[in-house]
């Protein structure tokens, strides 16, 4: 059992190590934080990219996990935006220095100090940070979210980050009816992106690795499918575009259909969060067409808010399956399997 | 088909029933490049006969004239790198012969029945871009730079009626007045040329990403068109620092405006600057080997790093993880539209900017040629018919 300021969470000791069930160090209770016992937490993408260190420099032992949903059980002194028995999310943000033009501006997500990570990263007060595979979470109340009525808790979830990391750039770089967006990769962000892309009036168009998910992209409300190794298929797609999505990035990725693809003065979110530099960029095509190429991270907490209350009004779910926290391990095993159509969400009992 | 050679044409066609040697003769004198019926129709420019051959002064063809054509008497034009890429093949098998230049500047001679906004007298410009389809979206939202049918570039295929684009290596230039622009009252002709390429390629990027009073921006490069960027992004109220491989820049960027000079070498003052810069703009060619990363550690969080250049080849190695995490825009700018390149006319008419230029007589073009590849103008050769 966790004692008051510890709680117990699925922690990798080593890269390859087996996840182990361990009592972790909470953070200092100060008056601006608030304890949640965690309900569900999703599995992304990310979380396996620090377990198995492909990123580089995890710091081990980790607890992952960044799409925490819960409800509150302790606020602090400074606390008057929640209430105990609240139902609350946090995402891969937890904390920002408070104190820059980003962070005064609602851009904590650009904090030029630095963004503080839900799992990886250290606390103000020096404590390590650890993540939602896990009995509770304690933290900050400014990156805290309280779930709508519309939605569940396991249904909240994953909008914290593949939820958000989708809905922003879309957002920011003006998708709306009459826009045309292409989704690169159908899979945890790429499933939401055609949600949200459908949501906010564009037509989309599907790209993927192979005819295995046409059905899927029908069913999320793709207008368009194109196998991406197909060559005809993707000449039919010159400047039909106003915007794509990446949500997978890999070695040997081919840049310059998916250049033409897009309108002039069109714009290529990398919303993947790749492990390589970016290459292979055919610059002439990204001058003569005048091709933006954008990084985008994550969404500030007036996003996360924004995107729960669009959510509930436009009927955005994403498709998930839950599994017990106590199988963690098979579920993330089953992610590196690229098994989710399109997210796991662990459940705590 | 003019009045004489019709009435030469019937001359000849008699003249081969009869066979008589002296209308031959005759016919010939009057039809050979000398005469003054070909002159009207044809200009005498530097061409380019192939790859790596030295430049002929010719004689070659005008467009046949149109009624929304104008015809200029070039009186300067200037060198940009792109005129020697193309005279040496370098990205796609050029059309030979050729003529390059595509900061032109001249004054009208001639203009076509439905002209109404150039006359005869007129001080005017020609830059990269003297065509486009006017039928597509880009087209009709003054975006012709980006025409999706396909530019048409000044010094390089061919007019919509099938004849040769020329460009202003010459005595004359002949195109839609669409493409040609005033030049405005307190700017001379020599000073005008070089805006029609590398000054709208710098003032077009820079203004429509928002620099202004507030901005601090890199310019990456003191050449032909990091010079023109340094002054356009003072002349909106920014800060400006200067990235150059050497020292050897440092005053004249000072005396250009800019407010801070790091070489490319120099770490410390990379690190001094982290998260500093609210734009890059990058005005030097550059290749595979170019180092992404100091470079975008410089930027602020929703910086924007320009590319006005068109590298040979590929971008290679940018770091993702500073991309996302200050959100960077990596964006690329096509010279300009005839609507940018005016408001560019009329911002350096009021600001008072001015290129550096050096003239030289359209004669000594192989000289000067030598000193662009060199990296030696000081900051944009400029040739005087």
């Amino acid at each position: 059992m966790s004692s008051e300021n510890t709680f117990h969470g699925w922690a990798c000791s080593g890269k390859d190590q087996p996840l182990e069930w361990r009592e972790l160090p909470l953070k200092k209770f100060e008056d601006d934080d608030l304890e949640i016992r965690v309900t569900h937490c999703g599995i992304c993408g990310s979380d396996i990219y620090a377990l198995d260190n492909l990123w580089g420099g995890t710091d081990y032992p980790c607890c992952v996990g960044h799409e925490i949903a819960g409800v509150v059980t302790k606020i602090g002194y400074n606390v008057t935006e929640f209430s105990v028995g609240d139902r609350v999310g946090i995402g891969a943000q937890c904390d920002s220095c408070g104190d820059c033009d980003e962070c005064n501006n609602d851009k904590e997500n650009i904090c030029r100090k630095g963004v503080t990570t839900t799992f990886g990263s250290h606390w103000k007060c020096g404590t390590k940070t650890y993540g939602g595979y896990a009995d509770k979470w304690r933290g900050n109340k400014r990156f805290v979210f309280k779930i709508p009525d519309g939605l569940s808790n396991e249904e909240a979830a994953s909008f914290f980050c593949a939820g958000v990391t989708t809905y922003w750039p879309l957002k920011n770089h003006g998708v709306t009816k009459g826009s045309h967006v292409g989704v690169i990769a159908v899979g945890g962000l790429g499933h939401f992106a055609i949600l949200w892309a459908k949501a906010f009036g564009a037509h989309v168009t599907v790209f993927s690795s192979s005819e295995r998910k046409r059905e899927d992209a029908k069913q999320l409300g793709a207008d368009n499918f194109v196998v991406s190794k197909d060559k005809e298929a993707m000449k039919a797609q010159v400047n039909t575009l106003s915007h794509i999505i990446c949500t997978s990035y890999n070695e040997g990725f081919d840049w310059i259909d998916y250049l033409y693809a897009l309108v002039p003065n069109g714009v290529f979110i990398m919303a993947a969060v790749p492990d390589l530099p970016l290459s292979n960029i055919p610059g002439r095509v990204l001058v003569f067409r005048q091709i933006s190429v954008v990084g985008t991270a994550i969404g500030s907490p007036k996003t996360i808010r924004e995107m729960l209350e669009f959510a509930v009004a436009t009927g955005v779910r994403p498709w998930y399956k839950k599994y017990p926290m106590e199988k963690a391990s098979e579920a993330v095993q089953a992610v590196r399997d690229g098994k989710p159509r399109y997210r796991f969400v662990l459940e705590q009992n | 088909m003019h009045e004489q050679m019709k009435v030469l044409f019937i001359i000849k066609m008699c003249s081969v029933h009869s066979f008589d040697p002296i209308l031959h003769i005759f016919f010939f004198m009057l039809s050979s490049p000398t005469s003054t019926v070909a002159d009207n129709d044809s200009f005498y420019g530097w061409a380019c006969p192939g790859k790596g051959q030295p430049l002929e002064w010719r004689q070659l063809p005008l467009k046949t004239f149109q009624d929304d054509d104008v015809e200029i008497k070039i009186t300067h034009c200037g060198i940009c790198a792109t005129d020697l890429h193309v005279m040496n093949s370098d990205w796609g098998p050029t059309d030979y012969p050729c003529v390059l230049g595509h900061e032109i500047a001249g004054i009208v001679t001639k203009v076509g029945a439905d002209i109404s906004r150039l006359k005869v007298g007129d001080r005017v410009g020609i830059g990269a871009h003297c065509d486009s389809c006017h039928q597509c979206k880009e087209c009709k939202n003054d975006q012709e730079n980006l025409c999706r049918n396909g530019t048409t570039r000044t010094y390089t295929g061919h007019w919509s009626n099938g004849d040769k684009i020329y460009g202003g290596f010459g005595t004359k230039w002949r195109g839609k007045e669409h493409f040609v622009f005033k030049i405005p009252d307190n700017i001379s002709n020599e000073l005008a040329a070089s805006y029609f390429c590398g000054g709208i390629a710098t003032y077009a990027p820079l203004k429509k990403y928002g620099v202004t009073k507030g901005s601090r921006v890199g310019v990456i490069g003191l050449g032909g068109l990091g010079h023109f960027a340094v002054q356009w992004a003072k002349a909106m109220g920014a800060e400006v620092v200067v990235f150059s491989s050497s020292d050897k820049k440092r005053e004249d960027a000072k005396a250009l405006g800019a407010d801070d000079y790091i070489v490319s070498s120099a770490t410390t003052a990379f690190q001094e600057n982290n998260c500093t810069l609210s734009h890059i703009i990058m005005c030097t060619s550059f290749g595979i080997e170019f180092d992404w990363s100091p470079y975008l550690s410089l930027m602020e969080p929703n910086g924007i790093f320009i590319l006005t250049t068109a590298p040979g080849s590929f971008l290679e190695g940018i770091p993702a993880s500073i991309m996302l995490h200050r959100q960077i825009t990596i964006v690329g700018a096509a010279v300009g539209s005839p609507k940018q390149i005016r408001d560019m006319l009329t911002f350096a008419s009021e600001k008072n900017v001015k290129p550096w230029i050096q003239k030289y007589p359209m004669e000594k073009i192989e000289d000067v040629i030598l000193n662009v590849k060199g990296g030696k103008a000081r900051f944009r050769i400029v040739l005087e018919v």
